[in-house]
């Protein structure tokens, strides 16, 4: 069975990353059977709470009134561990392949003509300009590494 | 006129719930509603098993997705196909409702205040709004018992803030409903009233919320219409225009119907026995109350008005839940023409 790689990138991502978006556009010389992804970043969590909580007092001041603010400091709590989230969504070279909003920090993609993973919609694996866009919502440690794979398997008729 | 009981605002496993749009369909099946909005993240490929559930169930689902932007999060519901969210910046907002009515759909703000990031990523809406015709609702009730919460307090004063400059846009409810779990909460069923029960369901519902036949409760069932006094009176539904001059051409005196359900869902939601208080208001402030007995059968309250200076009108009830003073249902607005020819 050919493997055809197509991304392998790794890199680092600050607070400064966040609200962005990153895009991985890559080019499928041939139909494949199936497009694998594999999306890994870390740390997750922000583990020194004085920090978290000066963040969320940040957010306190920007989003809450100010006769609720103390109110919403006691109640931090509630928002602790902060996380970092950083999405992925697949762009094939006709459309959007769906997107997987969701916390985990390791996630393990497919795609074929009939099925994919919850998020992506199964279709072909068309040659062409594909791209992978990461969505960095937050970042909330002071650095965040990431890994992102994409390799394709199969020919389209197998 | 049907009002169709929905939950508007709802995840499965493609994006970050945790159940499957069948296991989404019969909790909401067994807490009586009649429709929902699948709004996953960022993602439609939820909606795959959209027919066979329907089909399985007897409910409604409408396609939806929820723009989890950096900016704030947009539900959008009835869209075709994907328009695309990380487009969105926070100047260019119209282009992104746009695109989703283009394709049919609708588009509202999600719980505009609640706190953003990094407490919820884009949560808070931040996007700047310069024609609010471009959107067509406020989700001014997110999660459950959503009567008492902060952010849904200053959701609902935009919502009010923005009918008394004079812009005409629905409010609704949301559960933002991410696994079925059993909560005592008061659970928020927003009503779509559907003009043309013969249309396809589908369809009627979007036409509802596009035009603001709404009414958002907790329990009984409020909703408003306007009566013009004498034979042959014209009817005014939730979110329509009561002209300035009947087709005679002479102003009728105007009269407010309120009618309140508690037939509805029954037994799928308590109020404790009390005197609840059924408010007319406006722009003008409140303009008439009276008590009402609450959970007891169905009935209708009239009040003879004056629309001098009226922009709009919308009923409120308003009672104890759970110890505390609050908002048990609200309708959306019916409006007046003005005669500066708005």
């Amino acid at each position: 069975m050919s493997i055809d790689l197509l991304i392998d990138r790794t890199g680092s991502l600050s607070p400064d990353d966040s609200k962005t978006h990153l895009r991985f556009p890559f080019r499928l010389d041939r139909e494949c059977a199936n497009l694998h992804i594999e999306f890994d970043y870390s740390p997750k969590l922000l583990e020194d709470e004085e920090r978290a909580r000066e963040l969320l007092d940040a957010a306190f001041e920007l989003y809450v009134e100010p006769a609720r603010r103390a109110a919403a400091r006691a109640n931090a709590e509630r928002y602790l561990p902060l996380a970092n989230l950083v999405t992925v969504s697949v762009d094939d070279p006709n459309r959007y392949r769906g997107a997987c909003h969701r916390q985990d920090p390791m996630q393990r993609l497919h795609l074929s003509a009939v099925e994919a993973s919850p998020g992506l919609l199964p279709g072909r694996i068309e040659e062409g300009e594909w791209t992978l866009t990461l969505s960095v919502h937050a970042i909330v440690t002071e650095s965040c590494s990431y890994r992102l794979k994409a390799w394709a398997t199969g020919e389209d008729n197998e | 006129m049907r009002w169709l009981a929905c939950e508007l605002h709802t995840h499965t496993l493609h994006s970050d719930g945790k159940q499957t749009l069948r296991e989404l369909a019969d909790g909401a099946a067994k807490l009586g509603f009649e429709c929902i909005a699948l709004t996953d993240h960022n993602t439609m490929s939820g909606l795959a098993d959209k027919d066979a559930v329907e089909r399985e169930t007897g409910l409604v689902i409408l396609p939806g997705m929820e723009w989890t932007t950096f900016h704030g999060h947009m539900v959008t519901i009835g869209a075709s196909e994907f328009a695309d969210w990380r487009l969105a910046e926070p100047g260019n907002l119209r282009e992104g409702t746009a695109a989703v009515r283009r394709r049919g759909g609708l588009a509202g703000l999600a719980h505009p205040f609640r706190i953003g990031s990094p407490a919820c990523t884009g949560c808070f809406w931040e996007f700047e709004i310069r024609d609010w015709s471009d959107l067509d609702y406020i989700e001014v009730w997110s999660t459950t018992f959503a009567a008492i919460k902060e952010d849904n307090r200053r959701a609902f004063e935009l919502w009010t803030s923005r009918l008394n400059a004079g812009d005409r846009i629905a409010a609704t409810s949301g559960r933002d409903w991410h696994e079925q779990k059993e909560t005592d909460d008061p659970l928020s069923v927003t009503y779509l009233g559907l003009a043309d029960e013969s249309a396809p369901l589908q369809e009627e519902a979007l036409r509802a919320l596009r035009e603001g036949r709404v009414a958002v409760t907790i329990g009984p069932l409020l909703t408003l219409t306007v009566v013009e006094e004498g034979d042959n009176g014209a009817v005014y539904a939730l979110g329509s225009e009561v002209p300035l001059a009947s087709g005679a051409g002479a102003r009728q005196p105007l009269k407010a119907c309120a009618d309140l359900r508690a037939s509805v869902r029954e037994g799928l939601w308590e109020l404790h026995p009390q005197s609840g208080r059924l408010v007319l208001t406006s722009n003008k402030g409140d303009l008439l109350e009276l008590s009402v007995h609450l959970a007891e059968g169905d009935s209708r309250h009239s009040f003879p008005f004056d629309r001098e200076g009226l922009l709009w009108i919308r009923a409120e009830l308003w009672g104890v839940v759970r110890g505390v003073h609050a908002r048990i249902a609200f309708t959306n607005a019916i409006y007046f023409e003005r005669g500066d020819g708005r």
